[in-house]
């Protein structure tokens, strides 16, 4: 399962004993930075730094992390393409009338703007795996008290993060179930077979939902759910680390100014 | 014999739209006792452990705590349900919390513990159970054992003086079934009563103290487990099977071998019933020693040094702290479970034997050789450890 895959990464990376906070600010700040330039140039670099930095301090195996960016990326370059084939501009290198009224045209401008956007989409993407790969959920949950998130959502996010698995665990196994005894074999049986998948998933929440109601009263429910207390030290290596990537970042933001590729 | 602290009277208890559960059941339970609910599937064993921490109430008939009736109020509730833990049959059922540390710590704090006596208590619930170091991880990154142990931990953390646990071992494997049965047996010496449903008459006929058996609401047998277990229309009825050892022992009876004596409760009795028959005990040596080392007084590797002199000895560790204190010195462990009775019977073949165990349950292994040397006349001996600062 990807999820579950995601989540034992960072349950298990090299950067995992470091801040939660600083980790965030490290994937956030990267973000911004990649919202906040006008050119192509910032996104690459924040986007290598930051792949090195998932590949050789987290250690995240590299066939693993180019898979996570497989589905992004063709999406990515399908609307790459688009934009570089119908957004015009004057420089013109190649230009097909299909219609009329319409033209593709590939530009000067329409090719900066394309390589622009497939920068930013990299960038953000290394920013988000970075967060997800190197902080677990678990960590987040505190980062949002401090934050204070109302008591509410995060409870029921932690119950919703405790859950999800149960219920893949339980998805799973009437999905080999089924398939073992050909649930899946011709058109109309698969139609069939997954509504009752679903049906099935649905009791099982169901169920669980009323026994987690008990078990939480068997423990004296009272509204409150505990909270991994301990936060670990704010380092002053990783915290040096990070202070010098964002200002490298924001310095090449500044420096690269709106430049672009040709 | 100490005090009733649970007791139900004509209970009753039918499920909406269902056949009654429970069907007019009357009996008590003392402190400290160990007690197993036998019975088929739908016997009413859920039903009943329900009823203990008020999760459900009976139709008709009282519940009584510590000889008070149970009300259903919920600050009664609340103060009923620190005092009994129930611990549920599935362990995902039971853990909430994304993380180990957070799922111990629900009771607790929502008992409105302060933070740090939440933190003491967790600390202490988890080494209790040998999760030291689990802390961070998420459940679904657990076995099914440790899973089980942190639901344990998670009610041990509340300081019940009742633990009720649904089918404890159910899907887990031989050695982990019996590594939980070694953990609930250390927490009965602690002194918490200790109530338990299975179908697996062979992991409870030696640990339990009273075995009550339930066939469609109702009780079939309720007395130790020799008795309980006794009646062989009955367990058939009760759609279990015999535990081994009363099965053997009454076929030997049936063949005209005289055993005597009370029906054995562990193989060690058993020994002796056959011992008895051939009338010529296997003793061809006087019986080995049995040496205890308290893991709390001895430093690390003392064990190994003393294990150095004396190669091929049988080692068994009693309790958590113990089995750890192994597992870190890479001792290789003979018996994780029912020790005191296996290392007897290596010294009944003239064989020395180790026991590591805690500061507790050093008086257990004492009291239990004492009771077989009373019982049989051989002198086994036990000594402690010496060396270290002990």
């Amino acid at each position: 399962m990807f999820e579950e895959l995601l989540e034992d990464i960072a349950q298990k990376n090299g950067l995992r004993e470091v801040n939660a906070y600083v980790k965030l600010a490290t994937g956030l700040g990267a973000i911004f930075l990649c919202l906040l330039s006008t050119s192509y140039f910032p996104p690459l670099f924040i986007t290598i730094v930051l792949t090195m930095a998932i590949l050789f301090l987290a250690r995240v195996d590299a066939r693993t992390y180019a898979e996570l960016f497989v589905v992004p990326l063709s999406f990515a370059i399908m609307s790459v393409a688009g934009i570089i084939l119908i957004s015009g501009g004057h420089d013109l290198f190649w230009r097909w009338d299909i219609l009329p009224a319409f033209s593709l045209s590939i530009t000067r401008q329409s090719i900066n703007q394309g390589v622009y956007v497939f920068c930013r989409v990299l960038g953000g993407m290394s920013g988000i795996c970075f967060i997800s790969l190197t902080t677990p959920m678990t960590d987040i949950f505190t980062v949002f008290r401090r934050c204070k998130v109302p008591e509410t959502i995060i409870d029921l996010m932690m119950i919703i993060y405790r859950t999800i698995f149960i219920l893949m665990d339980h998805v799973v196994q009437v999905y080999q179930a089924q398939v073992m005894r050909l649930g899946y074999s011709t058109w109309r049986e698969s139609l069939h077979s997954f509504a009752s998948l679903c049906g099935a998933a649905f009791i099982t929440s169901w169920e669980s939902g009323e026994d987690l109601i008990q078990a939480m009263d068997a423990r004296c429910y009272d509204g409150k759910f505990a909270l991994l207390g301990e936060t670990r030290p704010v380092e002053k290596i990783p915290c040096l680390a990070v202070g010098i990537f964002l200002m490298l970042s924001v310095a090449v933001v500044i420096l690269s100014g709106s430049s672009t590729i040709i | 014999m100490s005090s009733i602290i649970l007791e139900a009277r004509n209970v009753r208890y039918r499920y909406p739209r269902g056949m009654e559960a429970v069907c007019d059941i009357s009996f008590h339970i003392r402190k400290k006792e160990k007690i197993a609910l036998v019975g088929p599937n739908g016997a009413g064993k859920s039903t009943l452990l329900k009823m203990f921490n008020g999760m459900i109430r009976p139709d008709s008939g009282i519940m009584l705590f510590d000889n008070k009736p149970i009300e259903y109020d919920i600050t009664s509730l609340r103060m009923l349900r620190k005092r009994v833990g129930f611990v549920l049959q599935n362990p995902d059922r039971q853990i909430i919390a994304p993380t180990v540390y957070q799922d111990v710590a629900f009771g607790p704090t929502n008992l409105g513990y302060p933070e740090n006596e939440v933190k003491r208590v967790v600390t202490l619930a988890l080494r209790h159970v040998g999760l030291e170091g689990f802390e961070r991880r998420p459940p679904y990154h657990l076995s099914g054992g440790e899973k089980k142990r942190v639901a344990i931990a998670g009610v041990l953390a509340m300081d019940p003086d009742v633990l009720v646990l649904d089918e404890p071992t159910s899907g887990l494997d031989p050695s982990g079934s019996e590594d939980i049965m070694e953990l609930l047996d250390e927490l009965n010496h602690e002194g918490k009563t200790i109530i338990i449903s299975t179908h697996n008459v062979e992991l409870a006929y030696p640990w339990a103290d009273r075995a009550i058996l339930l066939l469609e609401g109702k009780i079939l047998e309720e007395d130790v487990p020799q008795k309980a277990f006794g009646n062989p229309e009955h367990v058939r009825r009760a759609h279990l099977s015999l535990p081994i050892l009363l099965e053997l022992y009454m076929e030997m009876q049936k063949r005209g071998f005289q055993v005597q004596g009370k029906k054995p409760h562990t193989v060690l009795d058993m020994m002796r019933c056959i011992e008895t028959v051939v009338q010529k005990t296997a003793r061809h040596t006087c019986p080995g020693t049995i040496t205890v080392c308290n893991v709390d007084q001895h430093g690390q590797g003392t064990v190994t040094t003393w294990l150095s002199f004396r190669s091929g000895i049988p080692v068994g560790a009693m309790g958590t702290r113990a089995k750890q204190r192994a597992e870190n010195e890479q001792i290789q462990l003979d018996f994780t479970y029912g020790v005191i009775d296996k290392c007897i019977l290596k010294a009944l073949l003239g064989e020395d034997s180790l026991i590591m165990t805690t500061e507790n349950m050093v008086d257990r292994v004492y009291r239990r050789v004492d009771a077989y040397v009373k019982e049989s006349g051989i002198p086994v001996v036990v000594k402690m450890m010496d060396g270290g600062s002990g």
